[in-house]
Order: C-alpha cells, then structure tokens, then sequence
C-alpha cells in the first residue's frame, strides 16, 4: 500500500484528536468484508477519506460530518450499494477512499427508481479519495454506488463517510 | 502482422475497460446480482430539523419536554430510553436550551450504566455538559452523535447486537415524534415531505421483528410494534406527492402516544 507523505500530517492530527476524543470507530459493514475486526479503534482508509473531508467541514456554510460511516472490501470491476435516506432541501456530501494510490473510484448516488441523481464531483489530486455532493429533490431512500475501477488488480478495502449541511 | 494483431487486441481491451469503468445512468435495483452493504444508517434529528429549517424558523423549544426517566431491570426498554433522551438532546440542540441539553448529559450517564457503556460514555456526556454551558452548540451536536455512535459500538462489541437496534429505533422515534408535532402545528405540503420515509420504517419495523421474543417481550413492545406497523402506512407521500395535514396528526399522536409510554411503563 503506497499512502502520499504529504497526507501524513493530516492523517496523524486526526488520529490523535480522535484517540483523544476516544472514538471508535462505527460503521455499516458489508457481509464479505475481510478486513478489520469490529472495534479496530482506527481505521486508515477512514482517515484518508477524513482529511480529504476537511476542507468542506470548514468556513461559512460547513458540512456537518456524521459519526456513522460504512466499509467493506471491494474487487476491481465490481460495485456495491449503501441504501440510505436523504432528506430534501439539504445538501449531502459523500467521501470515499481506498488504501491504493493507484485505484481508480467511482461514487455516484440514485434515486428509488435507480436513476443517476445530478451530482457536483469533487477531485483530489489522488485517485484513491473521491467525492460527490448531491441535492435531493425529493425526501426518501437513495443509494450511494461505490465502486472499483480496474486500474488495479488487488481488492481494496474501501470506507465512505458522509456529511450534510 | 501479429504486432498489429495485438495493438487492435489492446485497443479493445481499453475500449472495453473504458466502458466499464463510468458508472452506469440508470440501474435495475431489483436486479439479484446487485451487492448492497448490510446495515443502514439512521439519520439523527438534526438532519431533519436542517431540512425543515430552510422552509422557515421553527419553535424547537415547544418540542424540548422535561420528561421523568423512571430506571426499571428492562434493558430493552433502556435502550429505547437511551435513544430517546439522545434525541431529546438533539432538540435541545436545536432549540439552543442549555439547561435542557445539560439535564440530558447527566441522563445520559444514568441510563449508560445498566447498559454497560457507562464508562465509554463518561467522556462524551461531560463534554455534552460543558460545551453547552459555553454554548458551543456545534460541539455539543458532535458529542451527542458520537455519544450515540459510541453506544452503539460498544454495545456490538459486548455482544448486547440485540439491542443496538432498539437505540437507533428510540432515536428515530423520538426525531420524528418532535418533526411530527412541528409539522402539526406548523403544517406546510413541503415540510410534510420530510415525513416520507416508507422504507427506513419498513426496515426498523423489520429489525424490531427480526429481534428475539425475550427482548421485546410485553405490553410495551406490542404497543412497538403495533406503532411501526401504523407508522408504515402513514408515513408516505400520496397519489398527489404529500403527506397529508391529516396524517401528519396521526403520525403525531401515534409517536407521542408511544414516547409517553415508554417513558413511564
């Protein structure tokens, strides 16, 4: 697993508020995940996807971040669907991550009817963290899409977290 | 010959990894091959509240009620009792009302010992306190839902998974019984939406179903279930895309009525 130096500073102020905080870490966990044990204090690619959060959790109008995320463990090629209920009139951004530097992601949201909701994509200079704000326009279940790209052969274990505001 | 083969060979196999790789427009969700992760996420009040707001201010201090938390041996009804004095926090929040979210923290406290996270808790609640004396309300909306996350966790991993989903159903309960009573005596079309969620109801009456006898075991627990079953078919929009007055009153009373009768069973 290749993780970009420059994201270590981040990645560790986090880290040490949270162990202060004495979070553990909470989740939806998909049936094949292989990963972690349950109460793993922290998570990596969690971390990865909460310094990429930072920015939008900042200034005028915040994102509020929630506590409760998923993960799992993905193949290249494949995809997996978070049902979740959004409410209209406010804004939901969505961070996903995976370890690999390397890995290509896609994150997209849809309605009940399993159509592609608009969405504004935001991009990090690394391919492995991605995100998507979307506005719903109606209150009612959607599903978060998150899948693997094959531009890597090895699974990645993957984490999404989200926000509102 | 064969180098030219293989370019074409390469050529299509990055066609075709191209294609695969943009995400679809439109999927089949009754497809069988689709892979959905497990477990949802419940949205906390303030979610909700956020929404409603944007229509206009909303007297959230009418919904913060100084209710008695009467302890009994019945984890299951703690439970309940748990997530709901958290939600209560979360309209506390709301309604920026410092004495009621400090009660809240120490509630929280009493009711974290016979679950066994008493310890766990500890941290959170006291900061719960704090920061509300500060009036560092963002703060204190970040240490309810890591309270309540916390709890959840910690329970999992004390093997109490029976429970867990009794927390995140008092929760949600008592969000909706103050958006209810909001909407009730504020009704508006838009505003009602936020009430459409047939399927989070569908998949907590599920969980509560899908929970071993002892745990929901009496009167209490058929009043439960019986509310969800009521909830269900109350909390959807219509064939003209609204939840209506008179529903919203239902919903109301219905989640009122249960509130009431958890907290003083």
């Amino acid at each position: 697993m290749r993780v970009k130096l420059f994201l270590l500073p981040a990645y560790l102020g986090i880290a040490c508020s949270l162990l202060f905080a004495g979070l553990h870490c909470s989740h939806g966990q998909d049936n094949d995940s292989d990963v972690e044990a349950e109460n793993e204090p922290l998570n990596d690619i969690k971390l990865i996807a909460q310094s990429a959060a930072i920015p939008s959790l900042k200034g005028e109008s915040p994102f509020v971040l929630r506590e409760s995320w998923w993960k799992g463990n993905l193949k290249p090629g494949n995809a997996k669907l978070i049902q979740i209920q959004l409410f209209r009139r406010n804004e939901y951004q969505f961070w996903m991550a995976v370890p690999d530097v390397d890995a290509g992601l896609n994150l997209n949201v849809y309605n009940s009817e399993g159509e592609m909701v608009e969405s504004e994509t935001v991009t990090f200079p690394e391919t492995n963290v991605v995100s998507t704000i979307v506005r719903p326009k109606a209150t009612g279940l959607y599903y978060v899409r998150v899948s693997l790209k094959t531009t890597i052969d090895k699974n990645q274990d993957w984490a999404v977290i989200y926000a509102y505001r | 010959m064969s180098r030219i083969l293989l370019s074409v060979v390469a050529c299509l196999g990055v066609t075709s990894a191209g294609i695969s790789q943009s995400a679809p427009n439109k999927i089949d969700l009754s497809d069988p091959s689709l892979v959905f992760v497990d477990e949802s996420v419940i949205p906390i009040p303030l979610e909700i509240f956020a929404s409603l707001d944007k229509l206009g201010n909303q007297d959230w201090g009418q919904q913060v009620n100084e209710r008695e938390v009467k302890l009994n041996m019945n984890r299951s009804r703690t439970a309940m009792l748990f997530g709901l004095v958290i939600s209560e926090g979360f309209i506390a929040v709301q309604a920026k009302d410092k004495d009621a979210v400090k009660r809240i923290g120490r509630e929280v406290l009493r009711l974290a010992q016979p679950l066994n996270v008493a310890n766990e808790v500890e941290g959170h609640a006291n900061a719960i306190m704090n920061t509300a004396g500060d009036g560092n309300w963002a703060q204190v909306r970040k240490e309810l839902d890591k309270t309540r996350q916390t709890v959840l966790d910690e329970m999992k991993s004390n093997r109490d998974d029976d429970l867990v989903d009794l927390v995140s159903l008092g929760g949600w309960l008592g969000g909706t019984e103050a958006l209810a009573a909001v909407l009730k005596s504020n009704y508006t079309v838009e505003g009602s939406d936020l009430l459409n969620q047939p399927e989070l109801v569908g998949k907590l009456k599920s969980d509560f179903n899908s929970l071993p006898r002892r745990v929901r075991n009496g009167k209490l627990f058929n009043q439960v279930g019986k509310t969800l079953s009521h909830l269900e078919s109350l909390m959807k929009i219509d064939g003209n895309g609204i939840i209506s007055e008179g529903k919203v009153i239902e919903i109301s009373v219905a989640t009122s009525n249960l509130v009431q009768a958890i907290y003083e069973s």
